[in-house]
């Protein structure tokens, strides 16, 4: 078994097979075998000669079920993976722009993206066509099943080898997928399964789930009982939720929003100390974002986006994270502020944000009071036990700022601290580089707080819940 | 700029023998590829004569140019194009007229070029791209002085009026012209909703029309390369093109299912149905392409239209042919019937080759027959190639054969007795089971298997004849 933290290349298959199958009677006996059948008829399929993998973005046409044969000469059975990169074309944009910074972080695997596809040459048989006419009233179901499978693999892997697990991944999936779709057939009412992707933790590395459209997490618990029984997983966090799918390193975010910017920063170099991180994924909200003009005021509000972001892509809610007036609607709602509140351009700090995720997100979380900034830097044990247990985003608010601390770098024996800041008052645009550069992400040491002023801050708790 | 076209000299000895009768004109089709640069004629065929019932018509206007019978010269142009492989066209249209009829020829031909080209893509399961020529050609020669007048019209614009256009002749225009072949699977099943037997035409449309774009977005090689980009299809190709032999490219079509019209859809499309039909077999595809330095995409445009045309030819044809038998029976009957099978032929000089369909009971007779009429030229039976694609062999003894679409026993059935009838090497007999076509014989006129009927009369009789011998 490969782990993935040595894992050089994920090979990404994709593609859509049209199920369909004629049903008689769709509430009859008959129904399931013939659904069945229908499954039978495209995992034949998949094991065929006609099926053939393209890899994107090249010429390379590779044919798995043929002894593997190749468009391209050069590569053979004895191949390894590695070489197929030499074929494939970045794109134009392809920025190794950031190999400039000298600590820059090792980006994880390559991604090789293929296609799936059938030959329609090359026929066994040459009898030309007929027409054949069946006249029994029949319920006709179509649905395009979204074939979606990835395998972690070394370089030095044969790409012989990647493709029959590829086509043994095909084949397994559309066992998953009849599974789902009798499961939660109604009649002639099918739910198109879908495939997920999750990176557990070792063993059990990259694996993927089928889950029904449609079908909301929250009714879906019995399934992840079962499957974190299986994968050993722990009982009282989310592993397999929808949101916690695993994010190919190649695909960009559709919203925009930068994913966790800290990354990209190596952490200062204290002796005897350890690094206490965020654990998981956040996006960077910060000040002008949205189209929202909130200069001067929306620091807290945005260091708790910031929060609720954590929640929601850690797969512990659904709900997308709130607006300025969302925010403050929650707040009139549960009686802490009056209702003209809502629109205004007040400053709100910890005890409030601790509210709106209690409101909002269903989220509870400790406070923690610090009257005087020097103080901060006696934290570290507290801040080190958070981030080990819970990892999610601290907001700490005081003086006139709110911030956002995603982790410290603390030595218990000499107790020298670092913080690791997310600054919400940055008003340009999504540029990873100035963010990292100008420190609007950055390892601050203690003297970054204003010593004089008290602070608090919001330390939100998991819930423990799967 | 006016366009050039480059016209094969033998097409200009056909022009140069064509008899007019005095007085009267004659009418005909040119038919070759284009490309952006430049156009190539490579065939040219003067329209049939139309057997009506019994007399001649009166001459119905002033002057003979209103007596070209438009719909028999759209439906010849419509007959004609299905007999050509990929990336061969109906171009244009010639006209022959007496020099006191030259003046009006030019309106003549514009009405003619405009109705062709609207009854040709009528029931087309693909769409002109941007890049495709729209512009047509109309020739028009004096029958007394063979002076020819070249000229365009953009059929895309029904107000565009005529360009000048170059006509020059060339010897061996399309000798060294790559064929692309291949032969592809085709298994299309298709829901049929309500009972009238035009929804059953719509429904079958439809199902064609959602194959016919999987195969225009498919990934294609050629010759074993990809036919993605503007490449040039045979790299390294000689200066001379005279000398070389006609190469033939393999091609290969790799499908996806992906169907955008589905979308992110969440569950299944379900249909209540009054049945299904299924296409299923193997179609035998070519298609040519010009060797003035051919891009590899338009190589694959080519070969791909042919595989849509082909199976959409035969399910029309079969249709039409039904309508005509079954008439006013409604409702769908079960049974498994062959579509028309694709034979090929060479064309008169230039060495392309076109095709035909036959029908389950038909031969190369028929064939021959067709060929002669429609494209006005002799072909021996015998280079008839009707081996390309193998005919359909149903039991007997079953009489009609309901298959289920799950169910793969009859074509292994097929499959054994064809294996057995190869090792034989009988000559193969057709057996059209349950299609009601030998009724058809004994009644109408309207009975051959090519459309239109109205001069096939003494065709029809001998297939009466011929009926008589079969089991």
């Amino acid at each position: 078994m490969v782990y993935s933290e040595e894992c050089d290349f994920i090979f990404r298959l994709k593609g859509i097979l049209e199920f369909a199958c004629q049903l008689d009677n769709p509430n009859g006996v008959q129904s399931q075998s013939t659904i069945s059948k229908s499954f039978q008829d495209l995992r034949s399929k998949v094991t065929s000669k006609n099926i053939v993998f393209t890899v994107c973005n090249s010429p390379v046409l590779i044919w798995p079920n043929t002894g593997f044969q190749s468009s391209v000469e050069s590569l053979t059975e004895a191949s390894a993976c590695g070489d197929i990169l030499q074929w494939i074309e970045s794109d134009d944009g392809g920025s190794k722009k950031s190999s400039k910074k000298k600590d820059k972080k090792k980006s994880g695997p390559t991604v090789v993206n293929m296609k799936l596809l059938f030959e329609v040459t090359e026929p066994a048989g040459n009898t030309a066509p007929s027409l054949i006419r069946v006249s029994t009233q029949q319920h006709c179901v179509k649905m395009p099943l979204p074939l979606d499978c990835a395998l972690s693999v070394t370089t030095d892997e044969r790409l012989e080898t990647v493709c029959t697990g590829l086509v043994e991944a095909l084949n397994k999936q559309l066992a998953d997928m009849e599974e789902v779709v009798l499961q939660y057939r109604k009649g002639s009412s099918f739910l198109v399964p879908q495939p997920f992707h999750f990176q557990l933790p070792e063993p059990a590395g990259l694996i993927t789930v089928v889950y029904p459209a449609g079908v909301p997490d929250s009714q879906l618990q019995a399934v992840r009982e079962d499957l974190h029984r299986k994968f050993e997983l722990p009982c009282d966090r989310p592993y397999l939720r929808r949101a916690n799918a695993f994010h190919f390193p190649d695909a960009a975010y559709k919203d925009g929003y930068l994913r966790n910017p800290h990354i990209h920063l190596n952490p200062p170099n204290i002796e005897d100390a350890k690094l206490y991180l965020v654990q998981g994924v956040y996006s960077y909200h910060h000040y002008m974002q949205d189209h929202v003009d909130d200069n001067g005021w929306g620091c807290a509000y945005r260091s708790l986006q910031t929060i609720c972001s954590w929640f929601q892509q850690q797969g512990y809610v659904e709900t997308a994270v709130p607006t300025h007036t969302q925010i403050q609607q929650a707040l009139v709602d549960v009686g802490d502020k009056e209702p003209r509140f809502v629109g205004s351009r007040q400053w709100i700090g910890s005890i409030e944000v601790q509210a709106v995720l209690n409101q909002l997100l269903g989220v509870t979380s400790k406070i923690m009071f610090v009257s005087q900034g020097s103080e901060l830097a006696t934290k570290g044990r507290e801040l080190a036990n958070h981030f080990q247990t819970e990892g999610t985003p601290v907001m700490i608010g005081g003086g006139v700022l709110a911030h956002t601390i995603l982790g410290v770098v603390w030595s218990e024996n000499t107790g020298q601290i670092r913080f690791l800041i997310l600054d919400p008052h940055y008003t340009g645009g999504e540029d990873l580089q100035t963010i990292t550069d100008k420190g609007w992400c950055g390892w601050k040491g203690p003297e970054f707080w204003d010593q004089n002023a008290y602070y608090n801050l919001c330390l939100p708790q998991r819930p423990k819940t799967i | 700029m006016g366009r050039s076209y480059f016209v094969d000299e033998a097409v200009g000895e056909y022009l140069s023998g064509l008899q007019a009768a005095p007085g009267s004109c004659v009418t005909g089709l040119l038919a070759g590829q284009s490309s952006p640069q430049r156009d190539f004629v490579v065939l040219a065929v003067q329209t049939p004569h139309r057997e009506s019932e019994g007399q001649l018509k009166a001459p119905k206007g002033v002057s003979p140019l209103d007596d070209i019978d438009v719909e028999w010269v759209t439906e010849h142009a419509k007959q004609v194009s299905r007999m050509l492989p990929g990336g061969l066209c109906v171009l244009g249209l010639f006209l022959v007229t007496p020099p006191e009829l030259s003046k009006d020829a030019q309106n003549g031909l514009k009405r003619l070029i405009f109705a062709v080209e609207k009854y040709i893509i009528k029931g087309r399961l693909w769409e002109l791209s941007e890049e495709d020529v729209t512009d047509r050609v109309t020739l028009h020669i004096c029958s007394k002085t063979k002076k020819l007048l070249c000229k365009t019209f953009d059929v895309k614009d029904p107000k565009s009026s005529a360009k000048p256009a170059d006509w020059k002749y060339q010897t061996g225009i399309s000798s060294s012209w790559p064929m692309l072949t291949c032969s592809v699977e085709v298994d299309l099943q298709i829901p049929v909703t309500g009972s009238s037997s035009d929804n059953t035409d719509k429904c079958m449309k439809d199902g064609l029309r959602r194959w016919a774009k999987q195969i225009e977005a498919a990934y294609c090689l050629i010759n074993g390369r990809q036919a993605l980009d503007d490449s040039e299809l045979i790299s390294g190709q000689k200066k001379n093109p005279k000398t070389t032999n006609r190469q033939t490219l393999p091609a290969r079509i790799f499908v996806s299912d992906e169907q955008s019209e589905l979308g992110e859809r969440s569950s299944a499309l379900v249909q209540v149905c009054s049945g299904s039909m299924r296409v299923r077999g193997v179609v035998h595809c070519r298609a040519y392409i010009h060797n003035n330095k051919p891009k590899a995409r338009h190589a694959a445009q080519a070969i791909k239209r042919d595989i849509i045309n082909t199976v959409c030819s035969r399910v029309e044809m079969f249709l039409e042919d039904l309508c005509i038998n079954e008439g006013s029976q409604k409702g769908l009957c079960s049974g498994q019937q062959a579509l028309p099978r694709r034979v090929f032929a060479p064309m008169p000089i230039s060495g392309l080759s076109v095709c035909d369909y036959m029908f389950p009971d038909e031969s190369t007779a028929d064939v021959a027959e067709r060929l002669k009429e429609m494209l006005d030229c002799e072909t021996p039976e015998e280079d008839i190639d009707t081996s390309l694609e193998n005919n359909q062999l149903f039991s007997i003894i079953s009489g009609f054969e309901i298959t289920d679409s799950q169910d793969d026993d009859s074509s292994k059935h097929v499959s054994e007795i064809q294996a057995e009838n190869h090792k034989i090497q009988k000559p193969p007999k057709y057996y059209a089971v349950g299609s009601g076509r030998y009724s058809s014989f004994m009644c109408g006129p309207c009975s051959s298997h090519c459309s239109p009927c109205h001069s096939h009369i003494s065709t029809v009789f001998q297939l009466m004849e011929k009926a008589k011998m079969f089991v």
